[in-house]
């Protein structure tokens, strides 16, 4: 069963009473969080009539601070990611809350992948799941992706260099039936394209699911819709699916619908683009800050975030799909102040 | 290593790595034209006041409004001054310059390395200024400036005060530190500790300016006594304060006391945080405190919210009123900061005015701010009396910028502290104007030493 099913009316009259629930759950289990709503006047009680209406917490506070719903004793997994300042975010799960992710992350896959598991071709390599010290985001996202698939086959070598033959023998073997690709957006770019363009590799069977982003591909001058239009030329791979997701909501993915233009967020999860002057809501076309809204965060008050990722929404109940679309623009720069306490850089 | 001042003749003109750096320690503890430079010296004298000029031309004051401040600093009557405080030939006592000063300013507190560099030429001394490779705006404009009056200018000058710029080297850094009579650093805590890991010479001083903190205080019954436009400039001095280098220099106020006698605390929420904190986490009301609170109490609560409010209604007067505003990126940092106020206790009430100004009720004295929460962000206290507040001052505190306070208060307040901290302590609006004496230092004093006469 699809988990793209909720057109807009639909999707806000089922989600904003279970969000309002959570936000009492969490008020109610994680005193962290309750002293934020007390403190920015969010009583017990206080009607919500629009999702949007709901307080939001910025997504950098679960680098800054440990926000929880869950006693110790419960914590089955704490997810971390690495930020590009070096500071971390920490999500905690308990065991039901891990299931769930798993659970709907793999609903949500289906909509593009079908309801069987896939061969499936990894565009990295072992070593950034077997190198313990290099353990990264990336390969979290990896190893959390590699249960969507079977018989996997990394793309590249234990150096991170393409290797030929085992693309080529995964080929052989899957490649007259739908198979899965995974990887990050610039390593598909850099490794899988040029590979099998440079060897007249057929994708045409392939389901590329990718994420992570175009700023690693901006000086190279592409951008999606020249990725797609490569790919399709040169390999005929067609079925090609971006997704914009984030630790610290874990288990959801926005993807991108059949039609490659637009985000789509699945049945349990809505975004709201908010104006970063007034923080209200902005309509299509209007670019502004990405809130991401989820129903799975039980154990971690992670239901309503403010992310630093500026993003538009490009129509509502609209396209391939029901609900919001939207596309990711950018990255907002980190403030930075000019005091005298930070100097010297380089000084010594 | 790059030569910003003086800019040599032929740009290209490189005093890179090894000759470079003997080059510069040869020529720089050579005897200058005219002679060994003096207290007082007259050839810097008139470098320094055709500076001051240049500074105070409309075009350059207009453009950077910090660079008119450092022009009135190095004015002449200004000059006379300060080495006449000196008392250099007063009583047996005579002043020396230290001799090679080595100074190691901000990187981004665009013009204070030149009010140390000022000081210490006035004192007759020669000077390396470490500038940063990432000046621009002011502190472009003031190397300009010097560049610009050294055609005047005696040769000495440009034999004896050099300004370089070099990417990170220790060896070149710990070469010129152990050349130096005096240290000068400027920054973060990190870089100062980490720039005392070069040792300096046996006889050699340190001068560092790490990180500080400071506060604002106002006395509510010196608030309710003046009047509307008293406090419009007083509201004006503070936004000031606030706002300039993005409330992350050492003198920016992170904290604002409001100073009223019977003190509501903690224990029995202020009247305005009452409706707001009554709710608690786990649902038990929190009006006990407020019943609790005699009439005394919420009278002088009452005087409180009333004058927060004016505050905050002038506050917003004042910004609007110059435009100022945060950007996204900084109003995302002043969310971050303050909501993770609220979720550790420290802040009992968080409330945006607009993106400017964040509004933040701090719990108790245990939970005052000293770091930096993003640019616009006030942390308020009601506090019984500056004695009150005396024990939560740490040393690291800088400065008390203040409104509604008398001479003897103030001084009150001095000895209470009994040296805790706080080096100056000044009326709302000069936080951030250098003086002379900085972070409880009379410069020019130690720019010098001291030679004692018995006949």
């Amino acid at each position: 069963m699809s988990v793209f099913t909720l057109p807009q009316p639909d999707r806000e009259a089922q989600l904003l009473p279970r969000l309002v629930e959570l936000t009492e759950r969490h008020r109610a289990r994680s005193a962290a969080y309750a002293n934020i709503l007390a403190a920015t006047g969010n009583d017990p009680g206080r009607p919500y009539e629009r999702i949007s209406d709901l307080p939001w917490l910025p997504v950098r506070l679960f680098k800054t601070h440990e926000l929880k719903s869950i006693p110790d004793d419960e914590v089955f997994k704490v997810l971390t990611s690495s930020g590009t300042t070096g500071d971390v975010s920490r999500i905690h799960l308990d065991k039901a809350a891990a299931a769930a992710q798993t659970r709907m992350l793999g609903r949500t896959l289906q909509a593009v992948l079908g309801p069987k598991r896939l061969p499936m071709l990894v565009v990295d390599t072992t070593a950034i799941i077997r190198n313990r010290r290099s353990f990264s985001a990336r390969g979290a996202g990896v190893l959390g992706m590699i249960t969507f698939g079977r018989d996997h086959v990394w793309a590249l070598d234990e150096d991170g260099r393409p290797d030929l033959e085992a693309v080529r023998g995964f080929l052989a073997r899957h490649g007259g039936a739908p198979f899965l690709v995974f990887g990050f957006t610039f390593m598909v770019w850099l490794h899988l394209y040029e590979l099998a363009r440079a060897n007249s590799l057929d994708l045409t069977n392939g389901i590329l699911v990718h994420s992570g982003g175009w700023k690693k591909l901006a000086d190279q001058q592409v951008d999606n819709a020249e990725f797609r239009r490569a790919f399709q030329a040169d390999t005929g791979l067609t079925r090609i699916h971006n997704f914009y997701g984030m630790v610290e909501q874990i288990g959801v993915v926005y993807l991108e619908g059949p039609e490659g233009a637009s985000l789509y967020c699945p049945d349990f999860a809505d975004v709201v683009i908010r104006d970063p002057r007034t923080w209200e809501p902005l309509p299509p076309g209007k670019p502004g800050l990405v809130e991401v809204i989820s129903t799975l965060p039980e154990s971690y008050p992670g239901h309503l975030l403010l992310t630093e990722d500026l993003g538009v929404i490009d129509g509502i109940d609209d396209g391939a799909w029901p609900g919001k679309r939207f596309s990711i623009l950018g990255r907002l720069p980190r403030a930075e102040a000019r005091g005298c306490s930070d100097t010297l850089v380089g000084a010594a | 290593m790059r030569s910003v001042f003086p800019v040599a003749a032929d740009p290209g003109v490189d005093l890179t790595a090894d000759p470079g750096v003997e080059r510069l320690l040869a020529e720089i503890t050579d005897e200058p034209a005219g002679g060994r430079l003096t207290v007082g010296d007259e050839r810097v004298r008139e470098f320094l006041i055709a500076f001051s000029r240049r500074l105070l031309k409309p075009d350059l004051a207009r453009r950077h409004p910090e660079l008119g401040s450092l022009g009135f600093f190095l004015r002449k009557g200004e000059l006379a001054r300060a080495v006449e405080r000196l008392g250099d030939g007063v009583a047996g006592q005579r002043r020396a310059p230290r001799g090679l000063v080595l100074h190691f300013p901000p990187a981004n507190v665009d013009t204070i390395f030149v009010y140390s560099w000022a000081l210490s030429a006035l004192a007759g001394n020669h000077n390396i200024v470490r500038v940063s490779a990432r000046a621009a705006g002011a502190a472009q404009a003031v190397l300009e400036a010097l560049n610009d009056v050294l055609a005047e200018a005696h040769p000495a000058i440009a034999q004896t005060q050099r300004m370089i710029t070099y990417d990170r080297d220790d060896a070149l850094t710990g070469a010129l530190i152990g050349a130096c009579d005096l240290r000068v650093l400027w920054g973060g805590d990190q870089s100062v500790t980490e720039l005392r890991g070069h040792p300096i010479r046996p006889l050699a001083r340190d001068l560092a300016f790490p990180d500080r903190s400071s506060f604002a205080a106002i006395r509510v019954a010196g608030w309710q006594a003046s009047t509307r436009e008293q406090r419009r400039a007083a509201v004006d001095g503070f936004a000031n304060d606030l706002y300039w280098f993005d409330q992350a220099a050492c003198s920016s106020p992170r904290d604002l006391f409001w100073i009223a006698p019977t003190t509501v605390t903690a224990a029995a929420p202020t009247a305005d945080e009452v409706t707001a904190d009554a709710p608690t986490a786990d649902g038990v009301t929190a009006d006990a405190g407020a019943a609790d609170t005699g009439a005394a109490d919420a009278r002088s609560a009452d005087a409180v919210t009333t004058a927060r409010a004016e505050f905050d209604e002038l506050l917003a007067e004042v910004v609007a009123r110059r435009g100022w505003g945060v950007d996204p990126a900084m109003a995302v940092e002043k969310h971050v900061a303050t909501y993770g106020l609220a979720a550790s206790g420290a802040a009992t009430k968080v409330r945006f005015n607009g993106n400017a100004v964040a509004n933040v009720s701090l719990a108790g004295l245990g939970d005052v701010q000293r770091r930096w929460l993003g640019a616009g962000t006030i942390c308020h206290l009601t506090v019984g009396s500056l004695a009150e507040l005396a024990p939560a001052i740490q040393r690291k505190d800088q400065t008390l910028s203040h409104y509604g306070f008398t001479m003897s208060e103030l001084d009150d307040f001095v000895t209470t502290l009994a040296g805790r901290g706080i080096d100056r302590i000044v009326p709302f609006g000069r936080a951030l104007t250098f003086a002379g004496t900085w972070d409880g230092l009379d410069l020019l004093h130690e720019f010098t030493r001291i030679i004692t006469i018995q006949a």
